[in-house]
């Protein structure tokens, strides 16, 4: 797992490189950007898309454009404040920390597999992602979501079907 | 005779301004009273509320005193997580320093750093219902 925080946009580095007059390298595949968003008065808060396909190796950037909020992207992992194991065995657990807004965070996953995460101050109000790598490896069992996030989360077989399925709360 | 007007005047006008409402009415207030965004890590500045002040003693509840960019008080904001309402839990003598209220909303929050449970902002409003732009964004 790689993991770097940020606070360029979507190709700030790209444009930083051309700056200085040096070519970018092409990235192997797209960035896949997820969103953490809330509504006007605080009462939404959730990860666009909620579910995302990506290929091993992929960079994933969450980025906060919530201007009232913080927002985290953590892997349910017991490391991350006793949470349950909700990503592969094996497999890195990432946090990255409270996320301002116009704030960023990428990672980058290897192993394939169902990765399930959360927001930390907004758990309780389902605010929690999918992530699937590759393709599924078994399924997951939905006993150790909170109630609000396992209404929300989409399945992994719909998420490979659909690559991407936004839920707006 | 001078001494004399201005001790009566200086009286009378601890009479009518309350002594507390003299400490908050601008930017940064006085006593406890802390920045938010120095406390836990949000904005300054939070469209709709301002930029909040809080005695961290009192939190979950509060009250925060919300500020608009020319550091004037606009609002008085109580945060109550749901579960202590389910819970029917008592908050008695809550602390309202901001002197007069125009009107008052409710409203459901998903949660923020430093009062992470769903609660509900109670906000007293200093302000009238059109000068709310001041803290719109």
């Amino acid at each position: 797992m790689l993991a770097r925080r940020t606070l360029l946009r979507a190709g700030g580095w790209a444009a930083g490189l051309a700056l200085i007059g040096l070519p970018a390298a092409a990235p192997a595949a797209a960035v896949v950007e997820i969103r953490m968003r809330g509504n006007a008065d605080g009462s939404k808060v959730w990860f666009d898309p909620i579910g995302v396909l990506v290929e091993p190796g992929q960079t994933i950037r969450w980025i906060n454009i919530d201007p009232g909020n913080a927002h985290t992207s953590t892997a349910y992992h017991p490391a991350n404040a006793g949470h349950p194991l909700r990503i592969p065995e094996g497999a890195a657990p990432w946090n990255s920390d409270y996320l301002l807004p116009e704030q960023s965070f990428e990672l980058s996953l290897t192993t394939a597999g169902v990765y399930d995460y959360f927001c930390i101050p907004h758990e309780e109000a389902g605010m929690a992602g999918r992530l699937v790598v590759g393709r599924p490896q078994g399924s997951l069992s939905a006993a150790t979501l909170p109630e609000p996030a396992r209404r929300l989360l989409p399945s992994p077989e719909e998420i490979v079907r659909r690559k991407a399925v936004r839920a707006t709360p | 005779m001078l001494i004399r007007t201005i001790l009566i005047a200086g009286a009378f006008a601890l009479a009518v301004v309350p002594a507390q409402a003299q400490s908050v009415d601008k930017a940064p207030p006085g006593g406890a009273y802390k920045k938010v965004s120095e406390l836990v890590k949000l904005p300054d500045f939070l469209p709709g509320m301002g930029t909040l002040y809080v005695d961290p003693k009192t939190l979950p509840a509060g009250p925060f005193l919300a500020y608009d960019h020319d550091g004037r008080l606009a609002s008085t904001i109580y945060m109550i997580p749901v579960e202590d309402i389910q819970g029917q839990k008592t908050f008695d003598n809550l602390k309202a320093a901001g002197g007069n209220v125009d009107h008052v909303d409710m409203y459901y929050n998903a949660g923020h750093p430093g009062v992470e449970k769903p609660h509900y902002h109670i906000v007293l409003w200093h302000v009238s219902k059109a000068d709310e732009a001041r803290v719109a964004k």
